[in-house]
Protein backbone atom coordinates (compact mmCIF):
# COMPACT_ATOMS: atom_id res chain seq x y z
CA UNK A 1 0.00 0.00 0.00
CA UNK A 2 2.54 2.64 0.56
CA UNK A 3 4.82 1.98 -1.87
CA UNK A 4 1.49 2.30 -4.38
CA UNK A 5 1.62 6.39 -2.02
CA UNK A 6 5.01 6.68 -2.51
CA UNK A 7 5.16 5.24 -6.14
CA UNK A 8 5.65 8.52 -8.54
CA UNK A 9 4.37 7.06 -11.49
CA UNK A 10 0.76 6.63 -9.65
CA UNK A 11 1.26 9.89 -7.56
CA UNK A 12 1.29 11.70 -11.49
CA UNK A 13 -1.66 9.42 -12.70
CA UNK A 14 -3.75 10.88 -9.67
CA UNK A 15 -2.66 14.62 -9.80
CA UNK A 16 -3.40 14.51 -13.50
CA UNK A 17 -6.80 12.71 -12.65
CA UNK A 18 -7.65 15.45 -10.09
CA UNK A 19 -7.14 18.21 -12.46
CA UNK A 20 -8.85 16.46 -15.03
CA UNK A 21 -11.43 16.86 -12.69
CA UNK A 22 -11.04 20.49 -12.04
CA UNK A 23 -11.08 21.09 -15.31
CA UNK A 24 -13.84 19.70 -16.51
CA UNK A 25 -16.06 21.02 -13.56
CA UNK A 26 -14.91 24.88 -13.84
CA UNK A 27 -16.23 24.40 -17.60
CA UNK A 28 -19.43 22.96 -16.90
CA UNK A 29 -19.35 25.68 -13.55
CA UNK A 30 -18.27 28.51 -16.02
CA UNK A 31 -20.71 27.49 -19.31
CA UNK A 32 -24.09 26.97 -16.49
CA UNK A 33 -23.36 29.78 -14.00
CA UNK A 34 -26.27 31.39 -14.28
CA UNK A 35 -28.43 28.19 -13.84
CA UNK A 36 -26.49 27.31 -10.46
CA UNK A 37 -26.62 31.09 -9.29
CA UNK A 38 -30.46 30.75 -9.96
CA UNK A 39 -30.55 27.17 -8.17
CA UNK A 40 -28.32 28.20 -5.22
CA UNK A 41 -30.85 31.47 -4.96
CA UNK A 42 -33.75 29.49 -5.00
CA UNK A 43 -34.63 30.75 -8.53
CA UNK A 44 -33.90 27.66 -10.30
CA UNK A 45 -36.59 27.78 -13.19
CA UNK A 46 -36.35 25.25 -15.81
CA UNK A 47 -35.50 27.23 -18.82
CA UNK A 48 -34.68 31.11 -17.68
CA UNK A 49 -35.62 33.06 -21.11
CA UNK A 50 -38.65 31.38 -21.58
CA UNK A 51 -39.88 31.95 -18.26
CA UNK A 52 -38.57 35.58 -17.93
CA UNK A 53 -39.86 36.71 -21.39
CA UNK A 54 -43.40 34.65 -20.16
CA UNK A 55 -43.69 35.86 -17.38
CA UNK A 56 -42.51 39.66 -18.03
CA UNK A 57 -45.89 39.17 -20.56
CA UNK A 58 -47.98 37.82 -18.20
CA UNK A 59 -47.43 39.87 -14.59
CA UNK A 60 -45.79 43.16 -16.70
CA UNK A 61 -43.35 42.80 -13.19
CA UNK A 62 -39.88 40.91 -13.04
CA UNK A 63 -39.93 40.77 -9.13
CA UNK A 64 -42.93 38.85 -8.97
CA UNK A 65 -41.93 35.58 -8.70
CA UNK A 66 -42.92 32.21 -7.50
CA UNK A 67 -40.78 30.56 -5.25
CA UNK A 68 -39.25 27.17 -5.73
CA UNK A 69 -39.97 24.40 -3.08
CA UNK A 70 -38.45 20.94 -3.53
CA UNK A 71 -39.82 17.36 -3.08
CA UNK A 72 -38.92 17.16 0.75
CA UNK A 73 -40.35 20.73 1.67
CA UNK A 74 -43.73 19.86 0.64
CA UNK A 75 -44.97 18.07 3.08
CA UNK A 76 -44.53 20.58 5.49
CA UNK A 77 -46.54 23.26 3.35
CA UNK A 78 -49.43 20.25 2.96
CA UNK A 79 -49.74 20.07 6.58
CA UNK A 80 -49.85 23.72 7.06
CA UNK A 81 -52.81 23.91 4.36
CA UNK A 82 -51.04 24.51 1.22
CA UNK A 83 -52.98 24.34 -1.99
CA UNK A 84 -52.14 22.31 -4.99
CA UNK A 85 -52.14 23.63 -8.36
CA UNK A 86 -51.76 21.52 -11.03
CA UNK A 87 -51.29 23.40 -14.26
CA UNK A 88 -51.03 20.57 -17.02
CA UNK A 89 -53.82 19.93 -19.34
CA UNK A 90 -56.71 18.39 -17.82
CA UNK A 91 -55.80 15.19 -19.80
CA UNK A 92 -53.24 14.93 -17.95
CA UNK A 93 -54.74 16.11 -14.71
CA UNK A 94 -56.90 13.16 -15.10
CA UNK A 95 -54.29 10.41 -16.14
CA UNK A 96 -52.85 11.20 -12.29
CA UNK A 97 -52.08 13.96 -10.18
CA UNK A 98 -50.74 14.78 -6.70
CA UNK A 99 -53.15 13.89 -4.08
CA UNK A 100 -55.68 16.98 -3.19
CA UNK A 101 -54.54 19.11 -6.30
CA UNK A 102 -57.12 21.33 -8.17
CA UNK A 103 -56.38 21.51 -12.34
CA UNK A 104 -55.73 24.91 -13.62
CA UNK A 105 -54.14 24.23 -16.95
CA UNK A 106 -52.39 27.31 -18.00
CA UNK A 107 -53.87 26.97 -21.10
CA UNK A 108 -57.45 27.77 -20.26
CA UNK A 109 -56.13 30.12 -17.51
CA UNK A 110 -58.27 33.45 -18.78
CA UNK A 111 -61.87 30.83 -18.40
CA UNK A 112 -60.72 29.24 -15.19
CA UNK A 113 -59.21 32.05 -13.25
CA UNK A 114 -62.42 33.73 -11.94
CA UNK A 115 -63.88 30.68 -10.95
CA UNK A 116 -60.20 29.98 -8.80
CA UNK A 117 -60.45 33.37 -7.20
CA UNK A 118 -63.56 32.62 -6.34
CA UNK A 119 -63.18 29.18 -4.79
CA UNK A 120 -59.65 30.16 -3.11
CA UNK A 121 -59.31 32.23 -0.33
CA UNK A 122 -56.40 35.03 -1.44
CA UNK A 123 -54.18 34.43 1.83
CA UNK A 124 -54.10 30.91 0.80
CA UNK A 125 -50.53 29.06 0.46
CA UNK A 126 -50.35 27.83 -3.64
CA UNK A 127 -48.22 25.47 -5.08
CA UNK A 128 -48.32 25.25 -8.08
CA UNK A 129 -46.40 22.32 -10.41
CA UNK A 130 -46.82 20.91 -13.67
CA UNK A 131 -44.33 17.96 -15.56
CA UNK A 132 -41.22 18.27 -13.91
CA UNK A 133 -37.96 20.09 -14.89
CA UNK A 134 -38.23 21.12 -18.39
CA UNK A 135 -41.64 22.49 -17.60
CA UNK A 136 -42.11 26.27 -17.67
CA UNK A 137 -45.94 26.33 -17.18
CA UNK A 138 -46.16 25.88 -13.28
CA UNK A 139 -43.90 29.03 -12.85
CA UNK A 140 -45.84 30.85 -15.36
CA UNK A 141 -48.95 30.04 -13.32
CA UNK A 142 -47.31 31.04 -10.26
CA UNK A 143 -46.55 34.03 -11.47
CA UNK A 144 -49.60 34.75 -12.99
CA UNK A 145 -51.47 34.02 -9.57
CA UNK A 146 -48.96 36.50 -7.69
CA UNK A 147 -50.11 39.19 -9.77
CA UNK A 148 -54.03 37.76 -9.26
CA UNK A 149 -52.99 39.28 -5.54
CA UNK A 150 -52.38 35.66 -3.59
CA UNK A 151 -49.57 36.23 -1.26
CA UNK A 152 -47.97 33.04 -0.74
CA UNK A 153 -47.22 31.33 -3.87
CA UNK A 154 -44.32 28.51 -4.63
CA UNK A 155 -43.67 26.42 -7.42
CA UNK A 156 -42.97 22.49 -7.03
CA UNK A 157 -40.44 21.97 -9.86
CA UNK A 158 -40.18 18.26 -9.70
CA UNK A 159 -43.99 17.91 -10.47
CA UNK A 160 -46.01 14.82 -10.97
CA UNK A 161 -43.07 13.18 -12.61
CA UNK A 162 -40.88 13.36 -9.46
CA UNK A 163 -43.65 12.94 -7.05
CA UNK A 164 -44.68 9.16 -8.81
CA UNK A 165 -41.24 8.55 -9.52
CA UNK A 166 -40.60 8.69 -5.65
CA UNK A 167 -43.02 6.54 -4.79
CA UNK A 168 -45.60 8.79 -3.72
CA UNK A 169 -49.88 8.15 -3.78
CA UNK A 170 -51.22 9.78 -6.91
CA UNK A 171 -54.88 10.07 -7.73
CA UNK A 172 -56.72 9.54 -10.68
CA UNK A 173 -59.87 11.41 -11.02
CA UNK A 174 -62.15 13.61 -13.00
CA UNK A 175 -62.98 17.07 -12.48
CA UNK B 1 2.23 -6.75 -26.81
CA UNK B 2 0.44 -9.24 -28.86
CA UNK B 3 -1.64 -8.07 -31.92
CA UNK B 4 -4.47 -9.61 -29.82
CA UNK B 5 -3.83 -7.36 -27.03
CA UNK B 6 -3.63 -3.92 -28.85
CA UNK B 7 -6.89 -5.03 -30.88
CA UNK B 8 -8.70 -5.71 -27.09
CA UNK B 9 -6.75 -2.29 -25.86
CA UNK B 10 -7.89 -0.70 -29.02
CA UNK B 11 -11.74 -1.79 -29.72
CA UNK B 12 -11.97 -1.50 -25.27
CA UNK B 13 -10.69 2.39 -25.24
CA UNK B 14 -12.78 3.19 -28.25
CA UNK B 15 -16.24 1.88 -26.84
CA UNK B 16 -15.62 2.98 -23.52
CA UNK B 17 -14.68 6.70 -25.55
CA UNK B 18 -17.81 6.19 -27.73
CA UNK B 19 -20.13 5.72 -24.23
CA UNK B 20 -18.75 8.99 -22.53
CA UNK B 21 -18.49 11.27 -25.34
CA UNK B 22 -22.15 9.91 -26.19
CA UNK B 23 -23.44 10.31 -22.47
CA UNK B 24 -22.01 13.61 -22.27
CA UNK B 25 -22.54 15.50 -24.92
CA UNK B 26 -26.37 13.93 -24.23
CA UNK B 27 -26.62 15.51 -20.93
CA UNK B 28 -24.67 18.65 -21.47
CA UNK B 29 -27.65 19.37 -24.12
CA UNK B 30 -30.14 19.16 -21.76
CA UNK B 31 -28.92 20.42 -18.22
CA UNK B 32 -32.36 20.82 -16.69
CA UNK B 33 -33.45 17.45 -17.73
CA UNK B 34 -30.46 15.96 -16.06
CA UNK B 35 -30.95 17.50 -12.95
CA UNK B 36 -34.66 16.53 -12.63
CA UNK B 37 -33.21 13.01 -13.05
CA UNK B 38 -30.42 13.37 -10.28
CA UNK B 39 -33.14 15.01 -8.22
CA UNK B 40 -35.28 11.74 -8.90
CA UNK B 41 -32.25 10.01 -6.35
CA UNK B 42 -33.47 11.82 -3.89
CA UNK B 43 -30.02 12.26 -2.11
CA UNK B 44 -28.90 15.68 -2.50
CA UNK B 45 -29.93 18.94 -1.71
CA UNK B 46 -32.49 20.68 -4.39
CA UNK B 47 -29.51 23.24 -5.61
CA UNK B 48 -26.52 20.37 -5.70
CA UNK B 49 -29.06 18.71 -8.12
CA UNK B 50 -27.77 21.40 -10.53
CA UNK B 51 -24.43 21.61 -9.42
CA UNK B 52 -24.52 17.69 -10.58
CA UNK B 53 -25.71 17.99 -13.62
CA UNK B 54 -23.93 21.19 -15.03
CA UNK B 55 -20.55 19.44 -13.97
CA UNK B 56 -21.02 16.10 -14.77
CA UNK B 57 -21.59 15.81 -18.49
CA UNK B 58 -18.16 17.99 -19.24
CA UNK B 59 -16.25 15.23 -17.02
CA UNK B 60 -17.68 12.19 -19.05
CA UNK B 61 -16.99 14.35 -22.26
CA UNK B 62 -13.58 15.63 -21.49
CA UNK B 63 -12.64 11.96 -20.49
CA UNK B 64 -14.43 10.53 -23.59
CA UNK B 65 -12.30 12.55 -25.75
CA UNK B 66 -8.57 11.64 -24.11
CA UNK B 67 -9.93 8.41 -24.83
CA UNK B 68 -10.47 8.78 -28.41
CA UNK B 69 -7.52 10.56 -28.97
CA UNK B 70 -5.19 7.97 -27.20
CA UNK B 71 -4.27 10.41 -24.49
CA UNK B 72 -3.54 10.45 -20.84
CA UNK B 73 -5.41 7.28 -20.75
CA UNK B 74 -5.36 6.37 -17.38
CA UNK B 75 -5.98 9.23 -15.51
CA UNK B 76 -9.14 9.16 -17.98
CA UNK B 77 -9.86 5.86 -16.69
CA UNK B 78 -9.16 7.06 -13.29
CA UNK B 79 -11.63 9.48 -13.38
CA UNK B 80 -14.29 7.65 -15.25
CA UNK B 81 -13.81 4.60 -12.75
CA UNK B 82 -14.08 6.97 -9.64
CA UNK B 83 -17.37 8.30 -11.56
CA UNK B 84 -18.70 4.77 -12.24
CA UNK B 85 -18.25 3.19 -8.84
CA UNK B 86 -20.36 6.49 -7.70
CA UNK B 87 -23.31 5.62 -10.57
CA UNK B 88 -22.81 1.91 -8.87
CA UNK B 89 -23.24 3.11 -5.60
CA UNK B 90 -26.24 5.45 -6.08
CA UNK B 91 -27.64 3.19 -8.46
CA UNK B 92 -28.00 0.31 -6.08
CA UNK B 93 -29.34 2.33 -3.30
CA UNK B 94 -32.06 3.58 -5.76
CA UNK B 95 -32.54 -0.86 -6.07
CA UNK B 96 -32.92 -1.56 -2.83
CA UNK B 97 -34.98 1.78 -2.11
CA UNK B 98 -37.40 0.04 -4.92
CA UNK B 99 -37.52 3.39 -7.13
CA UNK B 100 -38.86 3.37 -10.03
CA UNK B 101 -37.01 5.95 -12.01
CA UNK B 102 -35.25 6.30 -15.32
CA UNK B 103 -31.41 6.06 -14.65
CA UNK B 104 -30.34 9.21 -16.19
CA UNK B 105 -27.52 7.73 -18.09
CA UNK B 106 -28.57 8.97 -21.55
CA UNK B 107 -30.80 10.91 -22.79
CA UNK B 108 -32.85 12.70 -19.65
CA UNK B 109 -36.12 12.33 -21.52
CA UNK B 110 -35.70 8.90 -23.24
CA UNK B 111 -38.72 7.63 -24.07
CA UNK B 112 -37.92 3.61 -23.18
CA UNK B 113 -36.66 4.26 -19.71
CA UNK B 114 -33.85 2.16 -18.16
CA UNK B 115 -34.50 1.29 -14.46
CA UNK B 116 -31.61 1.61 -11.95
CA UNK B 117 -30.77 -2.25 -11.62
CA UNK B 118 -30.19 -2.25 -15.77
CA UNK B 119 -28.38 0.33 -15.57
CA UNK B 120 -26.46 -1.26 -12.76
CA UNK B 121 -25.30 -4.02 -14.61
CA UNK B 122 -24.41 -1.84 -17.36
CA UNK B 123 -21.63 0.51 -15.25
CA UNK B 124 -20.50 -3.19 -13.51
CA UNK B 125 -19.70 -4.34 -16.95
CA UNK B 126 -18.05 -0.51 -18.15
CA UNK B 127 -15.44 -0.95 -14.87
CA UNK B 128 -14.88 -4.35 -15.97
CA UNK B 129 -13.83 -2.62 -19.57
CA UNK B 130 -11.74 0.37 -18.10
CA UNK B 131 -9.93 -2.53 -15.86
CA UNK B 132 -8.89 -4.33 -18.93
CA UNK B 133 -8.04 -0.84 -21.12
CA UNK B 134 -5.65 -0.09 -17.66
CA UNK B 135 -4.17 -3.22 -17.45
CA UNK B 136 -3.55 -3.21 -21.50
CA UNK B 137 -2.17 0.02 -21.12
CA UNK B 138 0.58 -0.59 -18.89
CA UNK B 139 1.72 -3.25 -20.67
CA UNK B 140 1.95 -1.25 -23.99
CA UNK B 141 2.95 2.16 -22.71
CA UNK B 142 5.78 2.48 -20.13
CA UNK B 143 4.30 4.41 -16.70
CA UNK B 144 6.77 7.14 -16.43
CA UNK B 145 4.79 7.91 -20.48
CA UNK B 146 1.28 7.30 -19.36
Amino acid sequence: MNSWVNNPAVRRIVLEAVILFVLASSVGLVLNFKLIFNAFSGQAFSDASVVDTMSKVLTQKTDLFPFPVALDELDGFISEGALLIDSRSEADYRLGHLPGALSLPIADLESGLANFKQQVPFERILITYCSGYGCPDSFDLGARLLKEGYQEVMVYEGGYPEWRDAGRPVEKSQQ
Amino acid sequence: MTIIGKVTYHTSRLVLAGVFIYAGVIKANDIQGFAGQVANYQLLPYAWNYLVAATLPYLELLCGILLLLNMRVRPALLVLFVLNLVFILVLFSASIRGFDIDCGCFKPDAEQPTEPLTALWRDLGLAVLMIVTWLLRRLQVPKEND
